[in-house]
């Protein structure tokens, strides 16, 4: 009888196919969630945005889905229907009026929204062309990027909102675990006290030696052969330093002293350069407006004052939402 | 008598001889001392020792953490020619004089008049020595305290120089103008006052959550979660506050700030009635659902049970039947004679009339 149960055991797992990798839920390490994102666009959007909604998915990797298909016929509650079992905690939403695009943030289940509109955004191409040697590695996406805010303070509520916002959509870093190569992108906001503006930057982040001639420290990375034809002895080529790169006039400030070796070159306790360079999205932000709900809700915070009617016929008048009918339905409610 | 001649030539001048050999003696064990690690010569407290049994995960991450670290920045310390080295006698010396503090006894205070008397002309080479060195040590602080009161700005770049060497772990980056500004603490004015907006603006920096792991425990074994009627009545109580003429309004708004605020950071807020009563009522339904599954679950079982009951009474019924059938038939297969089929039922004419 045993035979018996081991061959069916065999035929059974034959036939059981192997599961899809699916995106952790929660965070071995830390056991919290992993926030996820959804970044889709809500209306037409002339070619240029739908770069920006492109790029801003890269952004948002790996937790989030890159290529998410949206249909004209789809509404908020489908992707909240989504949204649900496959625990997705953040919505970007673009769209776009006659005035300007807007960019909304908002959280899944009941959570608030920030509506920001756009004033000036550059693509990531754009950038990368206007750069001599664009950079891209190849695991550059594998890792969520870290965030900085700067210039928010600690003042106003919806300041305070939108930090805690942004602070909250990409996972958080545990320092006993955290391996140094993870953290290869930063995303960097900057709010301007008088034009009220922010800043919004994406840069990939990179260490060199310090202290290193440039020829040793190429021929250590790329492991390339130089070319001695013109030396006389090997001593020549590791002493001749150089002038070490022109960077090198490098302040203290951007030198951190590693703690443990990264790639060939860093090695752990001595001193490294910290390098950004651009890569990704640039746009100049505008917090306009705080909706307590998603998308619907009573708004908590206007830029513009409680003239909310004329701004919201703007915003939504191409758009067959089914949010734009509880937001109407809103308004009512308020007058 | 050679021993008492020897004895009187050393009683001649025996305090003199006495100390130097005692001096030679003791500075030979000195050296032989300080040939010894500390590790291995001192006495090793048995609370010092790390303990990694009782402890979690994260904590013991994080112990070994810095018992790795500590480790490290004494090997640091003890190879660095700059910084004052502990001999194993220097270590011993201090051990001593704790344990001096900590009897306090007239004996003692005997033994340890003694002991002085004795290192005297040691002591007096290193005290002078390490008095030196205390001095320079001294001096340099001095002045660099004083530098550090002059100029306001340097105090601030030590600030950020604190700050800078906590986020190295996290390789933020810096803006460039502030770290060159942070370099020339020149004096004149128009730098000046850039260095003052970049500190101002480098105090206002936020950064991506850092997990330390040892927190949050604590924290939600104090939360428990509010059964489900009582946060009904709470969001009930909240929304007639809001109604409220004096302070609704401004209750309303608190609430409103306080619940984006807390759902942005993912905690969940529960302050619908509509939401609540449905999630209730949801509840209740799940729970009627449940109770009829189970109830038939008990009904079927039973009708088995009384289903198998049945059936096997059923059988051993017939079993009986069986055998008193096999019985009469077999007491009849007597009277099946030729002639004669069966028992007698009567006469022929009995029924007709």
């Amino acid at each position: 009888m045993a035979r018996f149960k081991n061959k069916k055991k065999g035929i059974f797992k034959s036939v059981v196919k192997k599961k899809q990798q699916q995106q952790p839920n929660v965070d071995h390490i830390t056991g919290d969630k992993i926030p996820k994102s959804f970044v889709f666009s809500r209306g037409k959007l002339p070619p240029p945005l739908k770069q920006l909604e492109m790029d801003l998915r890269k952004l948002m990797l790996p937790y989030t889905a890159l290529k998410l298909k949206e249909k004209k016929r789809n509404n908020l509650k489908d992707f909240l229907n989504v949204a649900g079992p496959m625990g997705v905690t953040h919505f970007l939403i673009l769209s776009k009026t006659e005035a300007a695009p807007y960019l909304r943030v908002a959280r899944t289940p009941q959570g608030p929204t920030l509506t920001f509109k756009i004033h000036e955004y550059s693509l990531a191409v754009d950038v990368a062309q206007s750069q001599l040697h664009p950079r891209c590695p190849q695991d550059l996406f594998k890792n969520p990027p870290l965030i900085v805010l700067s210039g928010f303070g600690n003042g106003d509520q919806h300041l305070k909102l939108a930090t805690i916002m942004f602070q909250n959509i990409f996972p958080a870093i545990d320092i006993n675990t955290v391996n140094l190569s993870t953290c290869q992108r930063i995303v960097l906001l900057h709010y301007n006290k008088d034009t009220k503006l922010i800043d919004f930057r994406h840069y990939s982040i990179r260490l060199q030696p310090v202290g290193v001639s440039r020829r040793l420290r190429k021929f250590v990375q790329n492991h390339q052969v130089p070319d001695l034809r013109s030396l006389q002895d090997v001593s020549d080529f590791v002493t001749r330093a150089g002038y070490g790169s022109e960077s090198e006039a490098d302040d203290e400030a951007a030198m951190v002293t590693l703690t443990s070796d990264l790639g060939r070159v860093n090695r752990a306790s001595t001193k490294s350069a910290v390098k950004l360079q651009e890569i990704g999205p640039r746009m100049t932000l505008q917090l306009v407006k705080v909706e307590e709900g998603l998308c619907s809700g009573t708004v908590i915070f206007n830029e513009y004052g409680p003239v909310g009617d004329q701004k919201k016929d703007d915003k939504e008048a191409k758009n067959q939402d089914d949010s734009e009918e509880s937001e109407e339905d809103v308004e009512d409610e308020e007058d | 008598m050679g021993r008492e001649k020897r004895n009187t030539v050393n009683d001649a001048s025996p305090t003199v001889d006495l100390k130097s050999i005692i001096h030679q003696h003791s500075l030979f064990f000195d050296t032989l001392v300080e040939l010894i690690p500390a590790k291995f010569y001192l006495p090793v407290d048995d609370d010092e020792k790390p303990w990694f049994q009782g402890l979690s995960k994260g904590e013991k991450a994080l112990a070994k953490k810095e018992s790795r670290e500590n480790i490290k920045k004494a090997r640091r310390d003890r190879l660095d020619p700059e910084k004052s080295n502990k001999t194993t006698l220097d270590l011993l010396k201090q051990n001593l004089e704790k344990e001096k503090s900590n009897k306090e006894s007239d004996d003692d205070e005997e033994e340890i008049e003694i002991k002085p008397m004795m290192m005297s002309d040691l002591e007096g080479d290193n005290r002078s020595v390490t008095y030196e060195e205390l001095r320079q040590r001294l001096h340099r602080k001095i002045e660099e305290l004083r530098g550090g009161r002059n100029s306001g700005s340097s105090e601030k770049a030590k600030k950020i120089e604190l700050k800078r060497e906590k986020r190295e772990i996290h390789l933020k980056k810096r803006k460039r103008e502030f770290g060159s500004g942070e370099k020339k603490p020149t004096t004149s004015n128009p730098s000046d006052k850039v260095e003052k907006d970049i500190t101002e603006a480098a105090k206002e920096l936020a950064f991506s959550h850092v997990k330390i792991g040892n927190e949050d425990k604590h924290g939600k074994n104090k939360k428990r979660k509010l059964s489900k009627m009582k946060e009904l009545e709470m969001a009930r109580k909240l929304e007639e506050a809001k109604k409220d003429p004096e302070k609704g309004e401004m209750i309303a708004k608190k609430h409103s700030w306080k619940a984006a605020t807390s759902r942005a950071a993912g905690i969940k807020v529960h302050d619908d009635p509509k939401l609540l009563k449905q999630s209730l009522h949801k509840e209740k339904k799940r729970h009627q659902k449940n109770v009829e599954k189970w109830n038939e679950r008990i009904g079927t079982t039973q009708k088995l049970k009384a289903d198998k009951q049945q059936k096997r009474s059923e059988n051993i019924g017939e079993r009986i039947h069986q055998k008193k059938m096999r019985k009469i038939e077999k007491r009849e297969k007597k009277l099946m004679r030729p002639g004669f089929e069966g028992r007698k039922e009567g006469f022929v004419n009995q029924n007709a009339a």
